[in-house]
């Protein structure tokens, strides 16, 4: 394991950041870290950076103890709010950063990462003068610096246009090629499913669940199903056999099945009983449902039977 | 004040006496208010050398490379104290410049051992002042620094005036107090050293100045208060360190 926590916490006076967090990230893998806003991301990641110290618990990045500093020579790291020095130029800062990693064919990696942002003409500008966009680039290409074996990217298209995007979901692709390992904290959820091969879930500082995206996504289908001359009695009695079965606020009947098989079977049960059939509409599970069935739940109103 | 002194040798024939007391008076004033810009503008420097940083993000993208966090601090410090010693060296020979181009005595008259102490002990001015504000910076808010900062300084200049009060009441308590004060706050002293290498008094003005300067206690300090100063930077230094590297980056 590239990544490995045991019990991790932190707490901030009263308040706990983060709780009993375990992780366990395989190298070469592209790795999502989902939560709503305040969950604890952020913090957890600035545990594994070095830059924020535990209160409690244990881990190693990289093979190395948290917060060891060799270990950072091998490891990139965009902050969610970063800012840089604003009166050098990108050249400047890529120069500087590289100091700080000590890399010895400076030259060489700052024109590669330059080319992989996509910034190349632009180093001699002074950071300052920017846009929002470039400058998340030039966090990006000082984070790619070392060539590194894992890099934590927080929110890094946060301030990207759609192009923008694209292009750095290109280079995390790129970077898993390469046999990087990605730990990738986003709000963009379509952005994680395209990418992430696993994902881990936390909700108030509290790893809730961790999957493979495969297995999170691929297993269930939702069915939507419109009908008319569905009894309270022949809901009742299907609901004993799919306890997921929801009727929605239009009228319309939900259930999650197993298997795309189930949908003949339902439709033949429904029409045995005398139903009249409308509508019978599958879908996949986006990890945008599957993120609201984790943490969302609180404050979503939906009608249960 | 070099033109007033003439003026009244004209009415009152009293001039050749007071003069070398102008001179001196005009020499203090010059290395008096360098001393208290160059203490300013450190301060200025150092107040959010780190803690400006801390509040903009800027240093997560630092802090997350392959440096241990003393290095940080130190690189801080030897950036600062560069810049500050340029500083306070380019005012140094300006007054010395200056003061050679007029023909002030006290100027021409220096020995090169005296202006070398001196301008070593000019220096550890700004460099005594760092040492505190670094440790400053590390704790608080940039703004908050600067003000206590301030605040810490010029009461430095109060405890010279406490002490010397002191002396001339001969009030041990008092004399004690003004000490108090200048070990927390010995920059004045540090100065009051500097400026008795470079204007050593006449006996005239000797005796004018105790009882009227501003600059701090009658008598010079010991080479115990240096080693205290030694200490007092080395331990504001080793405290920014120890707190900095316990310190969450949030």
């Amino acid at each position: 394991m590239i990544i490995e926590t045991h019990a991790l916490t932190k707490k901030y006076g009263n308040k706990t950041a983060c709780d009993q967090v375990g992780l366990s990230v395989e190298a070469g893998q592209v790795y999502g870290f989902l939560g709503r806003n305040g969950a604890g991301k952020s913090t957890c990641i600035k545990m594994l950076t070095g830059l924020v110290f535990p209160t409690s618990g244990s881990g190693t990045v990289l093979g190395k103890p948290l917060g060891d500093v060799s270990a950072r020579e091998k490891m990139g790291y965009l902050p969610e709010l970063f800012r840089y020095q604003d009166w050098m130029t990108g050249l400047d800062l890529l120069n500087f950063h590289a100091q700080l990693f000590k890399l010895k064919n400076k030259k060489d990696q700052i024109s590669r990462v330059l080319k992989l942002v996509g910034l190349v003409g632009q180093e001699n500008y002074k950071v300052g003068s920017y846009s929002k966009g470039m400058q998340q680039r030039i966090g990006l290409a000082c984070a790619l610096l070392p060539n590194p074996q894992l890099i934590f990217l927080d929110e890094p298209t946060s301030a990207l246009d759609p192009i923008g995007r694209k292009d750095v979901r290109d280079i995390i692709v790129a970077l898993k090629d390469e046999g990087t390992t990605v730990f990738l904290n986003s709000h963009l959820l379509s952005e994680v499913e395209a990418v992430c091969d696993s994902v881990t879930f936390i909700h108030k500082g509290k790893v809730v669940k961790s999957a493979r995206m495969d297995e999170l996504l691929m297993t269930k289908i939702s069915l939507t199903i419109r009908a008319n001359g569905l009894t309270e009695e022949l809901f009742a009695k299907l609901n004993k056999q799919h306890e997921s079965l929801q009727k929605l606020a239009d009228g319309s009947l939900t259930v999650t099945l197993n298997d795309y098989e189930e949908i003949p079977a339902l439709a033949s049960s429904l029409i045995a009983n005398g139903v009249t059939l409308y509508e019978l509409t599958p879908h996949r599970e986006t990890l945008e449902t599957v993120f609201m069935q984790i943490v969302g739940e609180e404050g979503q109103s939906s009608q249960q039977y | 004040m070099l033109n007033y002194f003439p003026n009244t040798s004209v009415t009152h024939g009293m001039g050749n006496q007071f003069k070398p007391f102008a001179i001196q008076m005009v020499t203090k004033m010059g290395f008096q208010f360098s001393a208290m810009l160059i203490a300013l503008l450190t301060i200025m420097l150092g107040s959010g050398a780190i803690a400006s940083e801390l509040e903009s993000g800027l240093i997560q993208g630092i802090l997350s490379r392959p440096i241990q966090r003393y290095q940080y601090i130190l690189g801080k410090l030897g950036g600062l104290v560069i810049l500050a010693c340029t500083y306070a060296t380019l005012l140094f020979s300006l007054i010395l410049v200056i003061g050679a181009f007029f023909g002030l005595s006290t100027i021409t008259s220096l020995t090169f051992s005296q202006i070398i102490t001196g301008w070593l002990l000019y220096l550890l001015l700004p460099v005594a002042v760092l040492c505190l504000t670094l440790f400053g910076s590390v704790s608080l808010k940039a703004v908050s620094n600067g003000i206590l900062m301030i605040f810490i300084y010029i009461l430095g200049n109060v405890g010279g005036m406490v002490e010397m009060i002191g002396q001339y009441v001969s009030n041990n308590s008092v004399i004690g107090t003004g000490i108090f004060i200048s070990l927390i706050s010995p920059f004045q002293t540090i100065y009051s050293t500097m400026e008795r290498v470079m204007v050593p008094n006449s006996e005239l003005a000797a005796s004018a100045m105790s009882a009227a300067s501003l600059s701090g206690s009658g008598k010079p300090a010991s080479l115990w208060m240096f080693v205290y100063i030694a200490i007092y930077m080395l331990g504001f230094v080793t405290l920014a360190i120890r707190k900095f590297s316990n310190k969450d980056i949030i």
